[in-house]
């Protein structure tokens, strides 16, 4: 079993092309197939994810060529994370998605191959290696944002590919500047090379810009957002959940890596401007995603901008560079997946039983569908940071990390951004509870919600199944309860941190 | 003091969070659903006053769960200052409950399974807030106050209570920024927030801007829920709530758990001797005083029973923190004794106005006149409750408001001691209207009164001029034009509006009922008469009363002075 | 001034047609040419890496060939994303087939107004 890394990434490959072949049999045999394979990838992630949490990372390189020549596969306590966050979140959006749909082979196929594509980008330790997996996630994500019907989910599709690509390859010529200085693509041995040449080198600065902005670009950092909503909103609701869970989390772990396995803390020490940068990016990218947010009339748009905002967070956590900071970027990477998550299938599930689909739409709700407003007012709450959810514990580890590093203004923002995400939640909530419905028939229905319904349930219009409702319900409960096991992570996670900042 | 392990803490905070869940599945069965309210309210009280005499004899019991943060620990801990709290939060919930049942089905209220949900849930946050041991834990609890008590106040659901209800959360979501922001500095400078009566040690060798910074965030963060002035404008509209919650939860549960933190603020975290070596007592001293009178003058002008009962907490509230900034142990527990002594007593100030409104559907003091004859139980227990508002002897209000002046007195603070009593000269002004034209007047034959409809009031009145200040759309209440609360004199200024040559209307006088409970359900009468007993036994034989002893307990055990 | 260009010349275009595929990915109103632009892009970042793998005066990497050789590393990176922007454009164009069939249109302001979202 000393194959895991390399079989976590492989495994997933090849349960697409299966249910790609099955499909050509059968139709419809995509989701038991991607079921199964989805089970026995969260028990590989939970063995890798067991032996991760050691003081050294497990190594494991690629077809027999030694590091730095060939490509290395390392799993530390935050790749461990990511790996079973992705394999775990990937089985429970399947159970969601048994009924609510898209349904065909090829749609089972594409969602295999993102799970690999991320699965790959968790576990890679080499920058080329990672490109490779970045652009495989943005390939599987851009079909299946695609996957909706309509044109609205083409044309998201299209703009996230075209500005995706955009991101992507500005990392590529990171890349090309780092291996122009250094030589070398294996990240242990950038970080040590890099070193040897200097920080303050122009190269190695262009590479450091361009690596970050490409990456910022897949998170969607403010002003770098903009495909973001439309792809969100645009993509089933299967889709929107999955991918609003996984794709930006797994860039900003990217992020995370590069900055500090690659560049390392140093880097930033001496470059006190990039570290400035990547704090105005994460100041901007909470109080504009928010006020955006705000603005919303659409529900999907709005989780989108929340999305913006709270990625903020986590680039502030990087910014600010010291230990507990980022022990509280990967409790809140892991939170916000959940918790976002949670909304987009929790949306998804009031529209495809109600119909509503906007803002207004949502009033009344907690009369008729007291579940399905339940579970979205925990998470909402839960997101904004209200104690014990583990949105609060994350945002308590990144406020007290930026006030140890005395970087005031962002501290100051970073425990604002309680009161900017309760903006934009308090308006739903407050329409779910205490107002009355509205008659909303479907001859009232603009045009417009008719088609992201359709969208929505692939146009079969099925009522939620007992999977629908379970995954949102456990989404719910996550939250909470992860705010209790956010301490054990912590110090499990301590040795890979201390890793991250030498 | 010994620590004991005990489940008992973590037992009284979980007893109504299953009450929740019990109401929440026995929505269908009013009857089932009210009992596990009572049941729960009983079951806490009986836990927390389990307590009571092994804090007296110098136990705390303690349940610890483990690190929730890297040095914090998620542990309840009830020493004396948060059984205090919680032995007054848990007695007074049991009786709210009785008078909720009468209230909210004597106006046949909507989601009321919503209503003891949350009621229930507000109620273990409070005990949360009681027995939290650190900041932390604190912080956990405020918040989640803040959330159950939301869908309380927005309860009605109209333009007015929505409204109410955003500036609620707006503000109290602000005030718990400011409390994580303390908190964090608090956690940085020391890397500890566990509350050490006489403060954390290592707080008082820090840089002393970071330790200002911290405690103005602080007392900022619990300032909103104490509703010291400017952040008190949510506590007035937050009046459109049912009144059971304007009773518990804003006159003894919600603002007194910001009346609280303060006091872990001063007692536990900073400690009497910190806090006035970082010269930071004083202003938050000014804070208070400025805040006792001019509430009190607000007050004067409200004609809304409720919005006036309103002012008059938010003054009386500011006489506890006024106690607690000035740091004497006298004034220490003059401050912490006005805690149960306040709630008391406005608990049955509120009760009454929640029987006139469920009986007579009367808000308005000026549509009060003579319906001391329609509801005499209710008015005497009002007229007792505003007398120990005032100060009088006999009624608890005296008690605490006396170690108060004294301590204001012997801390050389003569300013705040002038304060104290022109509030309670204030107390008796805009107590004393409400008592006099419930039995003195009737509809008929009123006197305008002073400052709600003419600068000077009575016989001085050249004609009744309008309150002004209102826009078009409002009654002359203030209020919205479907605003419940419309009395006999309105009906009566309309009649004489219609019909100028008619006489005195016999049907627009009050209905007379005896003083045998006729006058509402003894559901709501016996609450309003336990509260208004309660408030005489504190003021009579406040010794034997426990809530002193708690106090001097408290003093004694932080300052090592017994008072 | 000339001479430094001179040598430089092949990072001069690479950085040419990266600045042209940008300007039309962001300019162009029509979503074929937005897709032509993209493709420029990374043809510019392509050429930027075999650029870079040049020595002067080598051969290419072949064993039959006399060294010093080029450095081999660049071109076998680039031909695999020289894949991966394959895949992107036929994912591309999938999708605006699926476009054009919907709106009947490529001008992204035309299906703005239809759509009439954002």
């Amino acid at each position: 079993m000393s194959d895991l890394p390399a079989l976590l990434v492989v495994f997933p490959i090849f349960a697409s092309i299966v249910v790609l072949l099955a499909g050509l049999a059968r139709s419809r045999t995509g989701w038991p197939i991607a079921a199964l394979a989805s089970v026995v990838q969260v028990g590989m992630a939970l063995v890798l994810g067991s032996r991760g949490f050691g003081d050294e990372p497990v190594r494991y390189v690629v077809g027999g060529f030694t590091a730095p020549y060939g490509i290395e596969l390392v799993v530390d306590g935050l790749s461990a994370t990511m790996v079973v966050l992705v394999a775990v979140v990937s089985l429970g959006v399947l159970g969601y998605a048994r009924t609510a749909g898209p349904r065909s082979n090829p749609f089972y196929a594409t969602y295999l191959l993102l799970v690999a594509g991320l699965t790959g980008m968790s576990v890679t330790g080499d920058v080329f290696n990672m490109y490779v997996f970045l652009e495989i996630t943005g390939l599987a994500a851009y079909a299946l944002v695609a996957s909706g019907k309509g044109g609205r989910s083409a044309l998201a599709a299209l703009k996230y590919l075209l500005v995706g690509t955009f991101g992507a390859s500005l990392f590529l010529l990171g890349i090309g500047y780092a291996y122009v200085a250094t030589g070398t693509l294996n990240m242990n041995d950038l970080s040590a090379q890099l070193a040897a040449v200097g920080y303050t080198s122009p190269l190695v600065r262009v590479a450091f810009g361009l690596l970050v902005v490409g990456l910022f670009v897949k998170i969607a950092v403010f002003p770098l957002h903009t495909w973001q909503p439309a792809a969100y909103a645009g993509a089933p609701d299967t889709v929107s959940g999955l991918i609003s869970a996984l794709v930006s989390t797994v860039s900003a772990y990217a992020l995370i890596r590069i900055v500090f396995s690659v560049f390392t803390v140093d880097f930033l020490a001496a470059n006190p401007f990039a570290r400035n940068v990547l704090m105005a990016g994460a100041a901007v990218s909470i109080v504009v995603g928010s006020l955006l947010a705000v603005s919303q009339s659409e529900i999907k748009r709005l989780l989108a901008y929340s999305s913006v905002s709270q990625f903020g967070l986590i680039i502030g956590a990087v910014a600010v560079a010291n230990g507990t900071a980022l022990t509280g970027a990967a409790i809140h990477l892991v939170g916000h997946a959940i918790m976002k998550g949670g909304l987009f299938l929790t949306a998804g599930l009031v529209a495809s039983t109600t119909g509503a689909r906007t803002v207004d739409e949502f009033e009344g709700l907690g009369e008729y569908l007291p579940v399905g407003a339940g579970s979205f007012c925990v998470l909402a709450l839960a997101m904004v940071g209200v104690p014990p959810t583990i949105g609060f514990v994350g945002k308590w580890y990144i406020a007290l990390g930026a006030v140890e590093a005395q970087a005031w203004p962002l501290a100051v923002v970073i425990l604002s951004s309680t009161l900017l995400t309760l903006a934009y939640f308090a308006r739903l909530i407050e329409r779910m509870y205490f107002r009355e419905p509205v008659a909303t028939s479907s001859s009232v229905e603009t045009a417009e919600s008719k088609v992201a319904i359709d969208v929505a349930t692939d146009g079969t219009g099925t009522p939620p199944s007992m999977g629908m409702w379970a995954t949102v319900v456990a989404a719910a409960v996550l939250a909470v309860v992860l705010g209790a096991a956010a301490f054990e992570y912590g110090q499990l996670l301590e040795p890979t941190i201390e890793h991250l900042l030498t | 003091m010994t620590d004991v392990t005990s489940l008992r803490p973590i037992a009284a905070v979980l007893v109504s969070a299953i009450a929740v869940i019990l109401i929440l599945a026995s929505h269908r069965r009013p009857n089932l659903r009210e009992s596990w309210t009572i049941l729960a309210a009983v079951t806490k009280l009986g836990l927390v006053g389990s307590m009571v005499p092994g804090v007296l004899a110098g136990r705390v019991y303690v349940t610890d769960f483990g690190a929730f943060v890297p040095g914090v620990r998620f542990a309840l801990r009830a020493d004396a200052l948060g059984v205090l709290f919680a032995l007054l939060a848990s007695l007074l919930w049991l009786v709210t409950s009785f008078y909720s049942i009468g209230y909210m089905r004597g106006l046949d209220e909507h989601a009321q399974t919503r209503y003891f949900a949350a009621f229930a849930a507000s109620l273990s946050s409070t005990i949360g807030i009681a027995f939290a041991s650190n900041l932390i834990v604190l912080y956990v609890f405020y918040e989640l106050l803040t959330v159950a008590t939301y869908p309380l106040v927005a309860h009605d659901g109209t333009d007015e209570a929505r409204a109410a209800g955003r500036k609620y959360l707006a503000y109290t979501f602000g005030g718990g920024v400011a409390v994580l922001a303390g908190t964090v500095l608090v956690f940085w400078l020391t890397g500890t927030t566990a509350f050490t009566p006489g403060g954390i040690a290592a707080l008082a060798t820090t840089d002393p801007v970071f330790g200002r910074a911290a405690f103005a965030l602080l007392a900022a963060g619990f300032g909103v829920k104490a509703a010291l002035m400017p952040l008190h404008s949510w506590l007035p509209d937050a009046m459109v709530a049912p009144t059971p919650v304007s009773g518990l939860l804003h006159a003894v549960a919600v603002v007194k758990s910001g009346v609280f933190g303060v006091a872990r603020v001063v007692l536990d975290v900073y400690g009497p001797g910190l806090v006035g070596d970082l010269g930071v007592g004083l202003p938050l001293a000014a804070v208070a005083a400025f805040t006792l009178v001019a509430a009190s003058i607000i007050a004067l002008r409200q004609d809304n029973l409720k919005r006036r009962l309103a002012f008059s907490t938010v003054s009386q509230l500011s006489y506890i923190v006024l106690g607690l900034a000035v740091l004497t142990p006298v004034s220490l527990v003059g401050g912490l004794l006005h805690i149960p002594a306040h709630a008391f007593m406005k608990l049955t100030l509120f009760f009454c106005a929640g029987a006139i409104h469920v009986e007579t559907h009367t808000d308005d003091i000026s549509n009060m006149a003579g319906i001391g004859r329609r509801m005499p139980l209710t008015m005497s227990a009002f007229g007792v409750a505003s007398l120990g508002m005032a100060g009088i002897p006999l009624v608890a209000g005296f008690v605490s408001k006396y170690f108060l002046l004294i301590g204001t007195v012997s801390a050389g603070h003569v300013v705040f001691t002038g304060a104290l009593l022109v509030s309670g000269i204030l107390n008796i002004a805009y107590f004393w209207p409400v008592v006099y034209t419930a039995f003195f007047e009737s509809p008929e034959n009123g006197d305008p009164k002073p400052l709600v409809e003419n600068a000077l009031g009575g016989r001085y009145a050249v004609d009744a001029v309008t309150d002004g200040g209102h826009g078009a759309e409002n009654d002359d209440h203030g209020y919205a034009p479907d605003h419940e609360g419309q009395g006999p004199q309105d009906r009566h200024e309309a009649q004489a509006h219609i019909r100028h040559e008619h006489g005195p209307d016999d049907s627009l006088a009050w209905e007379h009922r005896g003083w045998g409970g006729g006058e509402s359900t003894w559901f709501m009468l016996g609450p309003i008469l336990f509260a208004a007993a309660g408030s005489v036994v504190l003021g009579i034989v406040p010794d034997s009363a426990v809530f002193l002893r708690i106090v001097r307990l408290i003093v004694s055990s932080v300052t090592g002075v017994s008072v | 001034m000339i001479d430094a260009l001179s040598v430089r010349l092949y990072y001069l275009v690479a950085f040419v047609l990266i600045g042209i595929g940008t300007y039309m990915m962001i300019d162009k109103g029509n979503l074929v040419k937005k897709v032509i632009g993209m493709n420029v892009f990374q043809s510019g970042i392509f050429l930027f890496f075999i650029v870079i793998a040049y020595v002067s005066g080598a051969s290419p990497p072949l064993l039959t060939a006399p060294g010093p050789y080029v450095s081999p590393l660049p071109h076998v990176l680039i031909l695999t994303a020289i894949v991966v922007g394959v895949s992107l454009t036929a994912v591309a164009l999938g999708l605006i087939v699926r476009i054009y069939g919907e709106y009947s249109t490529l001008d992204t302001e035309i299906i703005r107004e239809v759509s009439d979202d954002e």
